[in-house]
């Protein structure tokens, strides 16, 4: 069939096919230009229209993209006298040649449908062929979490020709560096986009040759922002409610018992609500260092309390014992010994109380323990009046265990070292 | 070879042995080459008529909307004769053999034309070859969001449509009755939202590796109903806090009650955060609605420390008038029995703790050493050898530490005051 001239008429309607303009029914879809020759050179752009999302759990990013073509098919060159493109409709692609690029690694991908196939075909008089999609494609990105939520993942977008190897088909990025473009407003909520870079090498395979591949490049840097407000600060402020109970009263059992196991249980929870969003990995990862050691700073206050009430415990139970072995001879009442018991007595609702009514102080052992006591205390003298007030007064001071005071002091300390250790080595 | 196109017969009984072929020239019509292909570009007018929005997603931040599409424009390949001027309804399966505009959405994730029972596609030629063009068509779009304000925010989403492969040399995309061509059902409604005001729009978007396209915007703006969040967050972190607050009205010798009222606050205000942010994407700024509830955290938390230094501070101070005590009480063999029986008073209460301050009358004994220090003070005495009840009245009423009196009123009026702030700042 002839060749028609373009009609200049406009006012009519074209009365030329594609068929007679581009030749289409000689031209054999199956064979690549110049085939039996040297490769074809293929240029690939590509338009990056947004990242859609990024999984941990799955591994993967879906990414939208206007991917182009560039090739030279002469078989499909025609004469034009102002040399401008013409551009047909998409299904035209079913009766021509088209490079058959490929996402490696990708798991799911589709050419947008609606409400046509988002397909362009554009040739121009000498044969070259712009041919654009519209993809959406979803593919692996192997991430290494050993520093989340401080981690920035690196990922790329891999092209290449199924069956074309070097020496049919050689695919290359048409403007270098330039040839990556993104659109303004591409932006993940949950990550900063650092670059997009482009590069490319040659992938041996060992049945089928070597061929050309693409890579789409881009490192994603994660916002901490979310994770302190999520996690960082419930870890830290549960961590200092714990410390709450060094300054309450030893005495208190009951309080200080449910403050520690409910701080406990508080970091048990944010402890598993960060890992129902993460991939099970078999290392430990940099949020998990930080609520572990937090988890055991909790749990170490518990036992702080515990070892408080033991050895509370433990010195009330000589102190009875010592009482017993005395005699009460010094003259004093019982009522002043059962104002001591009275005092004791009251906390009878608590286990510290060790004391009854008719026990007596024993008084023998007493100015031992006096001395000692009022060593400690920095009484002038001792004398079995004052004693007694000092060996009371003496045991309300000693209500702070040393182990509380020291605890004060120490696990503040060790906590804010253990952080100033962490973000410096994380950040 | 040229059919002849045969008159419609007005005997309406018989079946007419006409085909479409015949009717609109379809053998001859090049579907690959649009209107006036090779000349001026070729206007395509736009009709949309929302159905329904489906869904808003925070998470991945897009919408989901359907809507019918209409094209309209003018093909002269296909026209026919008739005497009526009346349109001729064809099949949804003839497209495929025609040309038809291709129309795609920016920025789309998924999309697809509704095919039950058969495709919903409506063709529809008049005699001068002016062709209407309708699809029914689900589509999620990309919307930006930004939470800074939520929940009390307004999101401002739009449709784009653009044709894929013509650009503006080739095919003019516009609205055909200008900002009327977008029209919605009665009863379009969603459940979170209310939808302020449909628009449309239009504008050029520029590629630089194709050219020019016209693209046609469809806009609406939603303001989230913010009487949910109220419900589920708000008021229960507003109850939270002002359950705190009874801490401060109850005895500061219930140690365990108030330990355990202030800590299972802070759990459950740990909760209502946890709760807001598995629904939200995991943004890098703060949210209206994490404002107020770590605000409100915080409040709670404080809660929990004024308590801590309320019982720190009172152990001191027993301590103190313990120490004191004890120097008296070696002094009035007699008082001890008053003692004891302050003793007794303070078995009467249940607490668990014996955080007994002592009545003043002791502090003014603090610098006796023997009748001297009796004289100093007559009016103690005196109300030591009064009623019990004196006494234990006295008692009572010291047994509000200054910081807790305080704290009732600061507290409220601190988080009445952010109230106002809070609201008056977001609405």
């Amino acid at each position: 069939s002839h060749i028609l001239k373009r009609n200049r008429d406009l006012t009519k309607a074209w009365k030329g096919k594609t068929e007679q303009l581009l030749r289409v029914n000689e031209h054999d879809f199956t064979m690549r230009p110049a085939f039996g020759g040297p490769a074809i050179p293929v240029g690939v752009d590509v338009q990056v229209e947004s990242l859609d999302s990024i999984s941990e759990v799955d591994m993967d990013f879906t990414m939208t993209l206007y991917l182009r073509h560039y090739w030279k098919d002469e078989r499909l060159s025609f004469p034009s006298t102002n040399n401008k493109s013409m551009t047909f409709d998409g299904r035209l692609v079913k009766k021509i040649w088209v490079p058959d690029v490929f996402f490696v690694h990708s798991k799911r991908s589709f050419i947008h449908d609606t409400t046509t196939d988002n397909i362009m075909l554009r040739v121009f008089p000498d044969g070259h062929v712009l041919y654009s999609m519209r993809v959406t494609v979803t593919a692996m990105c192997n991430m290494d979490f050993s520093h989340f939520p401080l981690d920035s993942q690196t990922c790329s977008l891999e092209l290449e020709s199924y069956a074309y190897t070097d020496e049919d088909l050689m695919l290359y990025w048409k403007n270098g560096n330039e040839s990556l473009k993104t659109d303004e407003k591409i932006s993940l909520s949950q990550f900063l986009i650092q670059k997009f870079h482009t590069t490319s090498r040659l992938a041996f395979y060992s049945s089928t040759g070597w061929y050309n591949r693409l890579y789409i490049n881009f490192t994603l840097r994660r916002h901490i922002f979310f994770f302190l407000l999520q996690t960082y600060f419930p870890a830290t402020l549960m961590v200092m409610l714990s410390w709450v109970s060094f300054w309450i009263d030893r005495r208190a059992v009951p309080a200080r018992v449910s403050l520690g196991i409910t701080t406990v249980l508080t970091m048990s929870t944010i402890i598993t609500g960060v890992n129902a969003s993460m991939p099970r990995v078999s290392y430990i990862k940099a949020v998990d260092i930080y609520l572990w050691v937090s988890f055991v700073f909790v749990f170490l206050s518990v036992l702080e309390y515990a070892a408080v009430n033991y050895l509370t415990t433990v010195q009330e139970r000589k102190e009875r014992k010592l009482r017993e072995r005395f005699p009460c001879s010094c003259g004093i009442p019982h009522s002043k010994t059962m104002m001591l018991d009275g005092n004791y007595s009251e906390s009878d609702a608590n286990s510290l109380a060790g004391y009854t009514r008719n026990q007596m102080v024993p008084e023998e052992e007493k100015p031992e323990k006096m001395v000692v006591h009022l060593a400690m205390s920095n009484e002038s003298n001792s004398s079995r009046k004052r004693g007694l007030k000092g060996h009371v007064g003496l045991r309300i001071i000693q209500n702070t265990h040393a182990i509380d005071k020291y605890s004060r002091l120490i696990f503040p300390g060790t906590y804010i070292f253990f952080n100033l250790i962490y973000w410096s080595v994380f950040s | 070879s040229k059919r002849e196109i045969k008159m419609r017969k007005l005997d309406s009984t018989k079946v007419r042995p006409l085909k479409t072929e015949q009717l609109l020239h379809i053998e001859d019509h090049d579907f690959a080459l649009r209107p006036g292909f090779g000349g001026s570009p070729i206007p395509v007018g736009i009709d949309v008529q929302v159905e329904s929005i489906d869904s808003i997603s925070e998470v991945d931040m897009d919408f989901t909307m359907t809507l019918y599409l209409r094209h309209y424009w003018k093909d002269e390949r296909l026209s026919f004769q008739s005497n009526k001027n009346k349109s001729m309804t064809f099949d949804g399966r003839l497209i495929k053999k025609i040309w038809v505009p291709d129309v795609f959405f920016v920025h789309s994730k998924r999309s697809f034309i509704h095919d039950t029972t058969v495709e919903n596609i409506m063709l529809r030629v008049y005699p001068d070859g002016n062709v209407l063009f309708s699809l029914r068509i689900t589509v999620s779009a990309m919307c930006f969001m930004d939470f800074s304000r939520f929940p009390l925010d307004t999101q401002n989403c739009s449709l784009e449509l653009e044709s894929y492969a013509y650009n503006e040399d080739d095919l003019m995309l516009y609205w055909k009755h200008g900002n009327k061509s977008l029209s919605t059902d009665e009863h379009i409604s969603l459940s979170q939202f209310f939808i302020e005001e449909f628009s449309a729009s239009s504008g050029l978007a520029f590629y630089s590796s194709t050219g020019w396209y016209n693209r046609l915007f469809i806009n609406f703006a939603l303001r989230r109903h913010i009487f949910f969040f109220v419900l589920q967050s708000y008021f229960p972190a507003m109850l939270m806090v002002m359950l705190s607050w009874v801490s401060f009205w109850i005895d500061r010798r219930a140690v365990p009650a108030r330990v355990s009222l202030g800590i299972t606050t802070v759990l459950t205000m740990s909760t209502i955060m946890t709760g807001v942010s598995a629904s939200m994407p995991q943004v890098s700024y703060i949210k209206a609605v994490d404002v107020y509830l770590w605000i409100s955290f915080l409040f709670v938390f404080l809660s929990v420390i004024e308590y801590a230094a309320v019982n720190y501070l009172t152990t001191i101070e027993e301590r103190k008038q313990l120490k004191k005590r004890g120097k008296a009480s070696g002094m009035y063999s007699m008082d001890a029995v008053q003692a004891m029986a302050f003793d007794g008073c303070f078995h009467d209460t249940d607490v668990d703790m014996d955080l007994t301050p002592f009545p003043e009358p002791c502090e003014e004994n603090e610098t006796r050493t023997s009748q001297t220090n009796v004289s100093n003070a007559d009016t103690p005495r005196l109300k030591r050898k009064r009623s019990l009840k004196g006494n234990v009245g006295r008692i009572i009423l010291q047994n509000n530490h200054v910081i807790d009196t305080y704290s009732r009123i600061i507290f409220p009026s601190v988080y009445i005051v952010f109230n106002f702030f809070y609201w008056g700042l977001y609405i």
